[in-house]
């Protein structure tokens, strides 16, 4: 039986070819995509996790005021570390960009150069990747480092700087504003004396624990490091040090003049006690003085050591050596990139499931249409005994086949050289990582040869078996069971009203197919234009919202805070978002600062936040904000009194008092500068300056980044709703073939027909608009956030009423070119249809 | 005359499947008259009817509906034709299933400036009580009546039936033949009736055979007998 009923199959694809071919293109295209975008994933986490353990990414890092001692150093070791200075200086170079230039390493986060060596003299240095791409750099250019010209011997990567951020803040990366660049250690050593760098240089350590140690441990043993501040020679340490202690300085100086001041007034009595002057009193009284100031002088003396004694317990001059410690895990600059990829694997795999459920119903709905055609031979075969399940294993071969071969001709291409060249040509554009080669895991494989006709199998043979279990009676006289819902009255309606309603339900299956279509089309389309909108509104707004020129943060901050210049208290914190453990600022300015719009709270609890942040942690005024200090193992509580508009970061505005008195520092602290001029600081003070220019710089760096991927998103949005509904609306006709012949014979128009049978669907697209336009913002408004959950930028997804009108009208023309084209078809029904129909 | 037919030629195919259906039919029908065109499967009356009603072109002849030559007209001014002047019925009646008794009326009565009254007509062909069934829910002789209402609503002048019993049991199609004489009756419709039924050709004024694609005879009836009467139906 299934052998005859096979020779059917062809025949039917024959005849329905322009059909099946059109939704065949989009399944291949679906799968290429999918599988170009989980393969494009897999490429990159497993490239990354061996790009990683070949060049021996970090375990993590830790930063120190001074270098650690040979004796510090060796102790660390021999517990089973691995240790290597990662110590660099940051250059401006002649185009405004920061090059961050480190020696050549040789045990941890080692640089592997994608072309030409490593260096090998004074004069050669290798650029990374992204940043001599950005500079059109490459071997042999030559480029000027802190006034000293090199060659570039090779362009490399290092897996510390996946993700070149230069302020592990910063939220995105801007390769045309920051590279890094690698020297031998005595080029470095001839740039380090020259002192041309913007900043001190950064004495960072890269370990690797090598299983010995933990994280915590090592962070531990590194808190236990203490410097004494009286050894370091640095001058602007001096001076900052100077500064911290000139109170218990001059306290000391105090004892000492009181103590001296009581000596001298013992030694000038006992002086003045031994000339007699004859008169008793006064000699007796001078006695008594003299007695009484060695008492004074002795108690002085015994102030002075007890203060001492006090100094030596509270002003120890041995402060704690370690700035800063970050695991690897924490690091945003590691492992970025198959970072980002973790959530386009899973969404991958997520979309490809639910857009080939939509494409098998699609089909499903052409074989329900084909065995309603045939009901009369179905049931004539029934009654000549063939079997339910032998129809249903016909009905199910040709949406198994196309699905198979489609996927399989996806997964091909999806597999082969031009898969994943956008999103992996967009990856190699933002992270500097190494060229990897395509990785496809067998699960993959499975994925695109078997998922596509399984789920067509299961979605049709749910639907087939329905439609095959009327008894071969009914099926042989063709009685077509209407719905409930079909035979609802509809009072009185005018007639082409009442016709198009009835027409509606009569189709209310392949209505909602393309509703469903539409609302897949809708959610594909929301997320390219979510991204779109927050790297537009991260364009524009950290733009608008910077108001500074210069901002300067300090390693040694000056006494006074130069002209022009506006103090702040900035400290790091962390907050978790969906995992991903995230820096925020609580920056405490003063009143007087005209560069941020914040009514600050006088009370120390309370706080106010940037938008930025309240967006990215959904977080509401009058909530409680919990931050993480890393560094001293703590979690501070905040009330949020507001939220200020101000999207270039996660910010925590603080009265600066305040937020001095909170974190023990000086009535005078501050450790950055905000300014609207350029100031004359030193750069060796400095850990760095941030310009408008760099921000606005880099502000661009996202949309110029998406872009393809945000057109890639809406074409195939719109070919998948164009498709569908092309697709569902043809069926329409085609069910209706029959009875838009008889009207033809009737008198119809073309026009009136289009007007009777297709028309109709306007408002089914367009109720169906109304609904699923807002319903797939508001579900992609729920899942992109954890698409983004480790990219640290506002989160403002809002629509203007511009877009929405936009995407609404979009739909609308959409099904009107639709609708043109299918009147095409309509001409073409032949009015011998309704002739046929006759002995 | 009202209709009037000159050497109407119609074939179909080429080369070894050619057959020339119609091969110079000439003939013609008064206003308010009522006419069976009869023959044996195959002979042709339904490629006539269906070239009367505009379905079909003509290779050659001539068709003047009311004076109006309807050969060589385009598709639009065809439509306009069938929709101004022509009402069918076919065997299988071709109801809209989603639509009620009075909906398939409507979409008929859409196409006319004129139509007649919905009610009478309903009343008229005994459809009143069924207006608001679905075509699942009436039996095939509702249906047809159902279907003859669509095709009177717009009052047309002429009316094709293509073997409006051929569906029907023998009670029901003369019920059905008592309704068309009644409305040729009562609204001077001009009818043409395609049957392969020999009773139905006793009710009419005139009966055409065909045969292998010619008027074999053409006669009218002396006297007719009511449908009620017809016998063998």
């Amino acid at each position: 039986m299934q052998k005859v009923l096979r020779k059917r199959i062809l025949r039917d694809l024959r005849e329905n070819l322009f059909r099946y071919l059109a939704l065949g293109a989009l399944i291949v295209l679906c799968m290429y995509l999918i599988i170009s975008l989980i393969g494009t994933a897999d490429t990159i986490i497993i490239g990354s996790e061996n790009a990683a353990g070949k060049n021996k990414l970090e375990d993590g890092q830790f930063t120190l005021f001074v270098p650690l001692t040979e004796a510090e150093k060796t102790g660390l070791t021999d517990k089973g570390i691995t240790l290597e200075e990662q110590f660099y200086l940051d250059y401006e170079l002649e185009d405004e960009s920061t090059v961050r230039v480190f020696r050549d390493r040789e045990k941890i986060n080692l640089l592997e150069t994608v072309e030409g060596s490593h260096p090998k003299s004074e004069t050669e240095v290798v650029l990374e990747r992204r940043y001599a791409e950005e500079h059109n750099l490459e071997s042999g250019s030559k480029i000027t480092i802190g006034g000293k010209e090199f060659t570039v011997s090779g362009i490399g990567c290092t897996p510390d700087y996946d993700a070149p951020y230069k302020n592990f803040t910063d939220s995105s990366v801007s390769s045309s504003s920051f590279g890094t660049a690698f020297v031998t250690k005595e080029a470095y050593e001839i740039l380090l004396s020259e002192e041309n760098s913007i900043k001190a240089e950064e004495y960072v350590y890269s370990y690797l624990l090598n299983g010995e140690l933990t994280n915590e441990e090592l962070k531990e043993e590194l808190k236990e490091f203490k410097v004494n501040a009286e050894e370091i020679d640095d001058i602007y340490f001096r001076e900052y040090w100077e500064e911290q202690t000139a109170e218990k300085t001059e306290l000391e100086e105090g004892v000492t003049k009181l103590a001296d001041g009581s000596k001298e007034l013992y030694d000038g009595l006992s002086e003045l006690s031994e000339i007699q002057t004859g008169l008793a009193p006064l000699d007796e009284g001078i006695v008594s003085a003299r007695d009484g100031s060695k008492e004074l002088s002795e108690g002085v003396k015994e102030l002075q050591s007890e203060t001492d004694e006090l100094f030596e317990e509270y002003f120890e001059p041995e402060i704690a050596n370690m700035t800063q410690f970050l695991a690897v895990k924490d690091n945003p600059r590691a492992k970025a990139a198959a970072n980002d990829q973790v959530i386009n694997k899973y969404g991958g795999i997520i979309a490809g499931g639910i857009i080939l459920v939509l494409f098998a119903y699609v089909i499903s709905v052409f074989v329900v249409y084909g065995i309603e055609k045939e009901n009369s031979t179905i049931g004539a075969l029934y009654a000549l005994g063939v079997k339910k399940n032998e129809l249903i294993v016909h009905y199910l071969c040709l949406p198994v086949m196309i699905t198979f071969i489609a996927g399989a001709i996806g997964c091909a291409l999806g597999f082969g050289a031009i898969g994943g060249s956008t999103i992996m040509g967009n990856c190699y554009s933002y992270f500097s990582i190494l060229q990897m080669g395509a990785v496809y895991p067998p699960y993959l494989l499975v994925y695109g040869l078997v998922l596509p006709p399984v789920i067509s199998a299961i979605v049709n043979w749910l639907v087939i078996r329905k439609k095959l279990n009327k008894p071969a009676l009914q099926m042989l006289r063709n009685e077509q069971k209407a719905g409930r819902m079909s035979h609802v009255r509809l009072g009185k309606l005018g007639f082409i009203a009442t016709f198009r309603i009835r027409q509606m339900l009569r189709e209310a299956r392949t209505s909602l197919t393309v509703v469903g279509g539409m609302f897949i089309s809708l959610l594909i389309l929301m997320l390219g234009l979510n991204c779109y909108t927050m790297c537009h509104y991260i364009s524009t707004a950290n733009k608008a919202d910077t108001k500074f020129e210069y901002l300067y943060t300090y390693k040694y901050p000056e006494k006074e805070v130069p002209e022009g210049g506006y103090e702040a208290f900035s400290k790091a914190m962390k907050k978790e978002n969906l995992g991903y453990n995230l820096d925020v600022t609580i920056l405490g300015i003063t009143e007087e600062n005209p560069f941020f719009d914040v009514e600050l709270s006088y009370n120390k609890s309370e706080v106010v936040i940037s938008s930025a942040m309240a967006e990215k942690y959904n977080i509401s005024k009058g909530e409680v904000l919990v931050l993480e200090d890393e560094e001293a193992e703590q979690y501070h509580a905040f009330t949020v009194k507001d939220i200020t508009e101000y999207s270039t970061g996660f910010y925590v505005f603080m009265e600066i008092g305040n937020m001095r008195e909170m974190f023990k520092e000086s009535d005078t602290y501050y450790n950055q500068v905000f300014a609207d001029k350029e100031l004359d600081i030193e750069t060796g003070r400095l850990y760095g300056v941030t310009t408008k220019k760099g921000i606005e710089k880099s502000a661009d760096v996202f949309i110029a980044q998406m872009k393809p991927m945000i057109t890639m998103m809406v074409v195939f949005a719109v070919l998948i709703f164009a498709v569908v509904m092309y697709l569902m609306m043809k069926v329409m006709i085609d069910r209706s073939t029959f009875h838009i012949s008889m009207v033809k014979v009737f008198g119809y128009r073309t026009g009136e027909i289009k007007k009777l049978y297709l028309n109709g669907n306007f408002y089914v697209i367009a109720v169906g608009a109304l609904l699923a336009i807002p319903l797939a913002k508001k579900c992609m408004d729920m899942i992109y956030p954890a698409m983004v959950s480790n990219v640290a930028c506002a989160m403002r997804l809002t629509f203007s009423w511009q877009m929405y009108t936009g995407i609404y009208v979009a739909i609308l023309a959409v099904y009107l070119i639709i609708n043109e084209l299918l009147v095409g078809r309509l001409k073409k029904v032949n009015l011998a249809e309704v002739l046929k129909n006759r002995e | 005359m009202y209709l009037e037919v000159k050497e109407m030629k119609k074939s179909y195919g080429e080369g070894g499947s050619y057959i020339q259906v119609l091969k110079g039919i000439t003939t013609g029908v008064e206003k308010g008259e009522m006419c069976v065109i009869e023959g044996t499967s195959g002979s042709g009356k339904s490629t006539f009817l269906n070239c009367i009603g505009g379905l079909d072109l003509l290779d050659s002849g001539s068709i003047l509906v009311d004076g109006k030559e309807i050969v060589g007209m385009k598709p639009d001014k065809l439509s306009d034709y069938r929709r101004d002047n022509l009402g069918f019925i076919f065997q299988f009646y071709n109801l809209i299933p989603n639509l009620t008794v009075r909906e398939n009326i409507q979409v008929c009565e859409y196409l006319s400036k004129s139509p007649l009254n919905m009610e009478e007509l309903l009343e008229t062909l005994g459809l009143t009580e069924h207006q608001n069934k679905f075509p699942s829910q009436l039996s095939g002789g509702q249906q047809q009546r159902c279907a003859i209402a669509r095709a009177l609503i717009k009052n047309p002048k002429l009316l094709l039936c293509d073997e409006p019993t051929g569906a029907l049991d023998s009670k029901t199609s003369r019920d059905i033949l008592a309704l068309l004489e009644k409305v040729n009756e009562k609204y001077g419709t001009t009818m043409l009736i395609v049957t392969h039924n020999n009773s139905i050709k006793n009710m009419v004024h005139k009966v055409i055979r065909i045969k292998d694609g010619q008027i074999s005879k053409e006669y009218y009836n002396e006297t007719r007998v009511p449908a009620m009467e017809l016998e063998d139906l």
